[in-house]
């Protein structure tokens, strides 16, 4: 890590003092109130992307309270070794100045045990650990760690091999006690886009619509094919859809044994730029090709009125996105129900 | 057709609330107060969130000559100074399309029929389904006119697979009586679940909270009893005197205006039992059973247990503010009280004992809002020799402002001497989630478009308060209540107040 990043970083300190140093931090530190409701733990192997991490929990620490543990691990180095810094990040809130503490660990050489020691070393205790996982999950699976964490963060539009990726993250779900909540921030980013489909569907009279879509357009930008897929899943999931493959070419196939046809497009814009589901002549659309925070929701065609509407789009910023994984909180139950269902269009 | 907005199989694991149908909301009093100040704001709130339902149309009736275009821009002006979120002008641009006004006297049952078929054609244009949810915002003495309107116009009366709801805001009557009155004019309008009463207080996220917080956490529960609590303290202040308000609050008075729904409510949430479920009956039905447990305070009784006040000439944040009887369209003789502090019983099996102390007021030295659980003193044996008095565990939560709980206990002083000193654990909102919490009412109003009453107050449960309260306005008025007494404007209160809760070996609270 260059001396650069390694100053962003705050005071370097020996891991055995971590805790004291923290402690002479906030004693000097003045008249601040030191807040904390969960551990988030960040894990890396690009050392490019530590600065960007401690930007990212400063934003992070306005809303959720952390104590952050951001890890860089430099698998390639040629000795082990570790080196930590600590820092705080602050800002005013009400009357008060409210400040988040992070550690940061460069690890160096292949260690797993040093990753995992160095974690639960350094966690606030009682408060949730949140882990946002940078890196590709590899085997062996490290079940002691694994089963420590609360909400397993991943971004799958980050994978260059999805289909793997994802069996790996089906086999950590069925690890040990099976606690660990599964946060795939493609999923999360599918938030609003989902609430907006649902939306159309909560006026009584498009519902029936919902179980005659025979058509699914998406278009999504260059790298969120993954994002496409399981918008489609999810669909696939709730209306009770089968993936049917003849020659080839895939569709899906409903329980009154109607064809649904699908189109992803690639267009650069937003992660999900439209998605345009037919039924008969009815046609319900988000679209998002402008610029803009709203989705522009239409709903055609039917024995409806047709109506517009803007709804919120939430930014695809992953500081937005992150932000909206720990609001949210709770389960994601639908996720690995979405992902089985587009395992064969990942390869 | 399915009309059952749980059908819908895309909204599983979305939203943990009822999601609101498509309806038409009619303000009754568009032109007033809480319309610019609360409703619309609170309406653009939840369309920038993507909480409204789609093709809402907001119907303003209020008897002002104006258009459709001018409505809109007084309210864009309104939601731009009072909304929590900033005004995205594209969105407004949207949202401001579903806002229209229709212009008649509450008393003109034409305005009604061409109200109904202004809906209607709103219905056919925006796809509404003759959904409507008649919000009274109007002065409370006009409520009968416009129920009858309502009820002679049809427009109480749902279609078929559609809804038809009232909100009704508070005072909700000025007595039993009227309030019965009142509760039979809108059940002959409206069915019970289809009536939304109206007590902001209950959508604030503290309030929601108190359930979560004695239900979900097994530490306070446990000492949620007469067993552990010495006495409860409830407290509304406020530094604001009457402001524009000398009119009602003069005919209302600190009991009505506030002990009567707020601070009763508050105590409930404090009081009740465990509901079967989180329904919206379940919970009332706790409620209620509060109410009944209420101890009536009956002639000299409320001498003993009720303290009403009036404030003097004082000074509050640094000014000089003038006596209630000085304020401007204040009777110079009125009786009216700006303060109340009372003793409430609640003769059950879990809080038998336990004093409920409650205390409202206007211009006292600062305003907030909070429930207090003091607990009853360790044993007096093992610290004895150290000659100092221990300080009772408190747990407080916070209503407004700084909204969060907290518990004060004890600690050792650190050092060789054994001292004991108060210190305090304290959980804010603010601080521990930066993300501004909605406004009451937006909760409130896609709660009544879902269907959901759970934070709205039953006939009953206001009925009860009604029934607690007279008793005591009775006494006053028959003069067995005690006399009236005053304290200076920017003080905490009479010294009778004070009395008031040392019978029990209580002091009020430090706010």
């Amino acid at each position: 890590m260059s001396d650069l990043i390694s100053a962003s970083l705050g005071l370097p300190v020996e891991i055995g003092r971590i805790e004291k140093e923290l402690g002479l931090l906030w004693e000097n530190i003045g008249d601040k109130t030191r807040a904390s409701l969960i551990n988030l733990a960040i894990y890396t192997e690009s050392a490019s992307a530590v600065a960007k991490n401690t930007d990212l929990v400063a934003q992070i620490a306005t809303e959720h309270a952390c104590r952050a543990i951001l890890v860089y691990a430099d698998l390639a180095a040629p000795e082990r070794g570790a080196k930590a810094w600590i820092n705080a990040h602050c800002h005013a809130a009400d009357k008060r100045e409210i400040c988040s503490e992070q550690i940061t660990f460069q690890l160096d050489g292949d260690s797993p045990s040093a990753l995992t020691n160095v974690v639960f070393a350094h966690l606030d205790s009682d408060l949730p650990l949140c882990f946002w996982w940078q890196a590709p999950f590899r085997e062996p699976l490290d079940s002691r760690l694994w089963n420590w964490i609360d909400r397993l963060i991943f971004d799958s539009n980050s994978w260059d091999n999805p289909a793997g990726q994802f069996a790996l993250v089906q086999k950590i779900a069925a690890l040990g006690e099976q606690r660990t909540i599964l946060c795939d921030l493609n999923w999360t980013r599918l938030l609003s886009l989902r609430s907006g489909l649902a939306h159309f569907f909560d006026n009584s009279c498009a519902l029936p619509y919902l179980r005659q879509i025979d058509r699914v357009e998406i278009t999504h930008a260059p790298g969120a094919r993954i994002s496409a897929l399981l918008l489609l899943g999810w669909l696939a999931h709730q209306l009770e859809w089968k993936l049917d493959t003849v020659l080839g070419r895939h569709s899906f196939r409903a329980p009154d044994r109607r064809e649904i046809t699908f189109d992803l497009t690639e267009a650069t814009g937003a992660c999900i730029s439209s998605c345009r589901l037919t039924a008969g002549d009815a046609e319900f659309h988000l679209d998002r090709t402008q610029p803009g925070e709203f989705y522009h929701a239409t709903m055609t065609g039917g024995q409806f009125e047709p109506s517009s509407q803007l709804l919120p789009a939430g930014r695809d910023r992953i500081t937005e996105t992150l932000l909206m994984e720990l609001s949210r909180g709770g389960t994601h139950p639908l996720y690995l129900k979405a992902l089985a269902l587009i395992g064969p269009l990942l390869a | 057709m399915p009309t059952d907005s749980d059908s819908n199989p895309l909204r599983e694991g979305l939203l943990s609330r009822s999601v609101p149908q498509p309806c038409s909301l009619v303000i009754f009093g568009a032109t007033g107060d809480l319309t610019h100040r609360k409703l619309v704001p609170a309406l653009y709130n939840l369309a920038a969130d993507g909480n409204l339902p789609p093709s809402i149309s907001v119907v303003g009736f209020a008897r002002r000559d104006k258009t459709d275009e001018v409505f809109r821009s007084e309210l864009e002006e309104a939601a731009r100074k009072f909304s929590r979120q900033k005004i995205n002008d594209e969105l407004w641009t949207n949202f401001a399309g579903g806002l229209f006004y229709h212009r008649s006297e509450f008393t003109d049952l034409a305005g009604y029929e061409s109200l109904a078929t202004r809906l209607d054609e709103l219905d056919a244009a925006r796809g509404t389904r003759g959904n409507r949810l008649f919000y009274l915002s109007a002065g409370p003495d006009q409520f009968p006119i416009i129920l009858e309107n309502l009820r002679k116009s049809g427009l109480n009366t749902a279609k078929e697979g559609s809804w038809a709801r009232v909100i009704v805001e508070k005072p909700f009557g000025t007595d039993l009586a009227t309030a019965i009155t009142l509760n039979d004019m809108v059940e002959s309008s409206f069915a019970e679940r289809d009536t939304f009463r109206i007590d902001h207080y209950l959508g604030k996220e503290t309030a929601q909270n108190i359930m979560v917080l004695r239900f979900a956490n097994a530490i306070f529960e446990q000492f949620w009893n007469a067993r552990y609590v010495h006495h409860v303290q409830i407290t509304a202040s406020e530094p604001l005197g009457v402001e524009g308000r000398a009119g009602y609050y003069d005919k209302s008075g600190a009991m009505r205006d506030m002990v009567q729904n707020h601070l009763l409510q508050l105590l409930c949430l404090t009081a009740m039992e465990p509901p079967t479920d989180l329904s919206a009956d379940a919970i009332r039905d706790e409620k209620v059973k509060v109410l009944r447990s209420l101890r009536r305070l009956n002639g000299t009784d409320v001498a003993k247990s009720v303290v009403r006040a009036q404030y003097t000439a004082g000074s509050v944040n640094g000014k000089d503010v003038v006596g209630y009887l000085d304020e401007a369209n204040i009777p110079a003789t009125t009786q009216t009280e700006t303060y109340v502090a009372l003793e409430a019983s609640v003769d059950n099996w879990r809080w038998a004992g336990v004093p409920f102390y409650i205390r409202v007021g206007k211009r006292l030295p600062k305003g907030a809002t909070e429930i207090a659980l003091h607990l009853k003193s360790v044993p007096p044996v093992l610290f004895r020799q150290t000659g100092q008095a221990i300080d009772d565990n408190v747990l407080v939560i916070r209503i407004q402002p700084d909204e969060g709980v907290s518990l004060r206990m004890s600690a050792k002083l650190p050092g060789s001497s054994l001292r004991i000193e108060p210190v305090k654990m304290d959980f804010h909102y603010g601080t521990s989630f930066g993300k501004a919490t909605p406004e009451a009412y937006e909760r409130l109003l896609l709660d009544a478009m879902a269907g959901d009453a759970t934070l709205f107050a039953r006939r009953d449960e206001v009925e009860e308060a009604w029934k607690f309260v007279d008793a005591i306005r009775a006494a006053w008025e028959s003069g067995e209540g005690g006399p009236l007494a005053t304290y200076s404007a920017g003080t905490w209160g009479p010294d009778e107040a004070d009395e008031l809760v040392q019978r029990s070996g209580a002091t009020w609270r430090r706010l």
